[in-house]
Formats: structure tokens, sequence, C-alpha cells
């Protein structure tokens, strides 16, 4: 559905993207993660069309973005909501945009305001919602005409807890139902329950791409024990051999075991400084 | 324009069309600011000048619209600040379907604006009803869509609210003043009576003067002056509009 190739694009003396290539099939969710600066919404722009790379290729579905913004949804970084038109002004525009008409527009903009919780807040205007309500708003304009290819850039910095869970439920349903969706964030434990696949920017361009099994490979995990003599704490890549060597070491008795498999925020620091070095 | 066009810049014309209703404050200033000033420059106007009726109301009527410029300012500074233009280039919509939503409801304001100052002027200041509607309705379309480009370039450059207001208020006055809204020309110092034809100002006046006396050759020259200016301000702000600001810290 989504294929970057080797984009690459400099802002003055800042090179935002340097080989940057990334592919994404019909019904993945790509977790686009990295440091602020990596690239991630210089990306999201590029394959949304408003940015024109400097080299490298961008495909949705076999055409440049420009050719294929019906198949596209976009919810950006920022907030990007006329804060006078109420909610249900704004998906009826996207809407429109997007050919919905009538009786099939109604229905979606029922659809999602329900599976979003925005049922309560669609005639208020955005300049009075709450910055989650706004968050779930914006994302539903992206949403609204059930792109193929979905762009959320960070789609719950700052959300709530039931904003959050409210957009990864619909998210991953969009996935089930066939759409590749492209999900920067910050908070890797979304990618987790988005059951989606990594992909790690850093300096521009993607330092490592997998699922999370992949990724985590090899990765050290931590056995922490707490006992009379003292706790101990051993990072290792084999969990039960490295607990049962520490038991038969440790005076007892035990207070407390506890093991701990790397996690993808572990991955990402690692990656992140692996790269820096 | 295919129906798919159509659908799409008639749903871009509405929203901007609610934008703009429900922002109606600056609107309401252009329109009662000048009426207070025709009733009370009538008298001066009319001892002053030969045919003062007709400056009392055509010069508010330029100056005050060219104040309006302010409005198609705020109404293409909002998508910036807003960041809602790019979110905007990136739907379906085209190009042209964008500024053509964007534009078709500020001139609608603008055309608006014009045409309550005019009935103002006649049915309230006594000036006398303009010979040809038609030559009329075409000067004011004209001055319309000259502020309408001019304002959009600007909105363009500036890079703040701040920045707007500042330059919509400097550049309203210096180019009605300086065009002859407030004192003809033939009355102004001399060096200003020389810079008086750089004004865009001047030639609007000229032009929606000349129209309300139903001169239509004295109404064609200017026209074509302003409509040079509305090509050059118009290609420069479809220009810059239609590749958006992306990161542009200008806000």
């Amino acid at each position: 559905m989504l294929q970057a190739i080797d984009l690459t694009k400099r802002y003055a003396e800042v090179q935002a993207l340097a080989g940057f290539s990334l592919e994404v099939a019909a019904g993945e969710i790509a977790g686009l993660v990295g440091h602020n600066g990596a690239g991630k919404t210089t990306f999201v722009e590029m394959v949304s069309g408003l940015l024109r790379p400097d080299g490298g290729v961008v495909l949705v579905d076999g055409r440049p973005p420009g050719q294929s913004r019906d198949r596209i949804g976009v919810s950006p970084q920022h907030i990007a909501l006329y804060r006078s038109i109420t909610v249900r002004e704004h998906l009826r525009l996207y809407g429109k945009l997007a050919g919905l008409r009538g009786a099939a527009l109604r229905r979606e903009i029922d659809d999602l305001s329900g599976a979003l919780r925005l049922t309560g807040f669609l005639d208020r205007p955005a300049g009075l919602l709450s910055g989650g309500q706004q968050r779930r708003a914006q994302a539903a304009t992206a949403l609204i005409h059930r792109p193929t290819l979905l762009l959320l850039d960070e789609p719950t910095a700052g959300a709530d807890p039931d904003t959050r869970q409210a957009l990864l439920d619909v998210v991953r349903q969009r996935a089930d139902d066939g759409a590749a969706v492209v999900y920067t964030t910050h908070y890797l434990n979304e990618l987790t329950e988005l059951r989606a696949t990594i992909a790690v920017a850093a300096k521009g361009r993607v330092i490592a791409r997998g699922s999370s099994a992949q990724l985590l490979d090899g990765l050290p995990g931590e056995v922490r024990v707490s006992a009379a003599d003292g706790p101990v704490q051993v990072s290792t890549n084999d969990l039960t051999s490295t607990l049962l060597e520490v038991l038969r070491t440790v005076r007892r008795p035990v207070d407390s075991v506890e093991l701990h498999p790397p996690t993808l925020d572990d991955l990402y620091r690692s990656l992140a400084a692996a790269d820096v070095h | 324009m295919s129906t798919d066009s159509l659908y799409r810049t008639a749903a871009l014309v509405k929203y901007n069309v609610i934008l703009r209703l429900r922002d109606p404050a600056q609107l309401v200033s252009y329109l009662v600011t000048p009426m207070i000033f025709m009733v009370l420059f009538k008298p001066l106007y009319t001892k002053a000048l030969g045919g003062g009726l007709v400056q009392t109301v055509t010069g508010q009527l330029v100056m005050f619209s060219v104040f309006a410029m302010a409005i198609v300012g705020n109404a293409i500074f909002v998508e910036r600040e807003w960041r809602t233009w790019d979110r905007l280039r990136a739907s379906r919509a085209t190009r042209a379907e964008l500024l053509i939503g964007k534009a078709l409801p500020v001139f609608a304001v603008l055309m608006f604006q014009q045409t309550v100052l005019v009935v103002y002027g006649c049915l309230v200041v006594g000036m006398p009803v303009p010979r040809s509607i038609g030559l009329l309705a075409l000067a004011m379309a004209v001055w319309g869509f000259t502020l309408m480009t001019m304002g959009s370039a600007l909105a363009t450059l500036v890079r703040s609210r701040g920045d707007l207001m500042m330059a919509s208020d400097v550049g309203s006055i210096a180019i009605s003043s300086i065009g002859g809204a407030l004192l003809p020309v033939s009355l102004m110092p001399g060096w200003a009576q020389a810079v008086a034809p750089f004004s865009p100002g001047y030639w609007g006046l000229g032009m929606i003067r000349s129209a309300v006396e139903g001169r239509t050759a004295d109404t064609l020259r200017p026209a074509l002056v302003c409509l040079g200016i509305a090509l050059v301000a118009g290609t420069f702000a479809s220009y810059r509009l239609a590749r958006g600001w992306g990161r542009s810290r200008l806000v």
C-alpha cells in the first residue's frame, strides 16, 4: 500500500530525511518511533503530499501521493481544527471533500462519533472542546472517508486514557478492515496494544524495522530478586536460567522475584544510543 | 469543472461562509464607521467641493473597503494560525477548489459592504442614484477583486496577527488617503499629487466615482489598472497559498 524509498529532504541547514525508506502493507499498522527531530513528521507530511522530497520516491497504492489523496487520511501532529466550527461541521466538510454524500455521510458521522465517543460533543465548536476531545475530533476527520492509508502523527499526544483507548480501538479496527496505518508515537506500549510492526527512525532514516518480537529478540531482560542479604539485579538474555542461578546464590528467605522481559522502550533506547555513538 | 469538483468547491464555500458569519465584528465595524463619517463629513464636503456628495460617499466607501482588506487577511491568516490550510491541502480538494472556496465568501463580503454603503449613501446622505447600476456593479466587483488579492497577498507575508493588523491599518490609511479618499487629490500638496497614482486607492476611487457618475470610459481605464494590480497580487498570493507554509516559523 505504501512504499517510501530512499527519501531525502533538507530544510536550510537541517537534513530532515536522509535515505528514509518504509513500506507498509494493507492491514498493517507500522509504528514509527524516534526522538524529536528524527524525521517522523517530515515523512508523514511527505506521504500526505504536503512536501516534495528532494530525492527518493513515495507511492501510495502505486501512485504518487498527489494522485492518491482520496485514499489517504491524515491526522497531523498539531491540532488543526477551526475553532468556531463544530465537530459535526468538520466531519461534514472533510467527508464531502472525500466525496461522501447524503445518507452515507450521515452514517459515517454517526458510526465514527460513537466509536470515538464524540456523540455528546458533535454540535460544539472545536474551540470549546478539551484537548482530548479535540484529538478525537481531529482523528475523526482523518477517518471519516475510510481511507486505505491512515497517517496518524502522534494522535494520542497529551490524551487521557479514555481518549487513547477509544483511538486505539478504532485504529486497530480500521487495520483489521484492511487499511494500512502509519502511527507515530512516543508511547511504545500503544504499539504493543495495536499489534503494530515497528520502525525506529533516527537522523532522518529508519534504523530498525520488524515485528516487536523480531526486534526484541537478543535484547537483554532483567531479573530482580529481593532477599535477606539485599536486592540482586541482573541483566540477561536468559531470564529463567539466570533466575535459578540467582536463587542458588542468595541467602534465604527471598522476599520477591521479578522477571522483566525486554520492552520496546529498551529497544528504542538501545537503538537510539547505538545510533548516537 | 466536474460535478465532484463543484461539490467540493461548494463544501469549501459553505464552511468559509460559516466562518465569516461567526466572526462578523470586523465587517460591522467597517460598515457602521463609514456611515457615521459620511453623515459627519457631508456638510464639509458639500460646502468645500462641487459634487461633494459623491466625494462624501465614494471617499468613505473606498477608505473603509480598503480597511476591509483586514477581513480578507484574517480569513487567510486563521488558516495559518490554526494550521488548517495544510490539512485542507492534504484532502482531495485541488488547489483551484481551495482558492475558490476561500475567495468567493470574502469577495461576497467586500461586495456586500460596498453595496450597503452605496445604498446608504443614496438614501441617507443624498448622493444621486448612479446612472448605470451595471457600470457601478462592475466597478465595485473590480475593486473588490483587487482588494481581495491584495489582502490575501498581505496575509501570506506577515509574521503574526499583530503584523497583519499593523500592516492593514497603516496600509489602508496610506492607500486610501493618498488616493484621495479623504481629500480630493487636486487639493493635496504637490508631492502628494505626484505620489497619488502609485496608490491603488487612487485608481479605485477614480473608478467608482466615475461609475457613480455614469462615465464609462473614465471607469474602464482605472479598472484596467486595478485588474493589473489584482493580477500581480493574486498570482503572488495563489503561489504562496498553493505551496502552503509547511513548517514555516512565521506564525
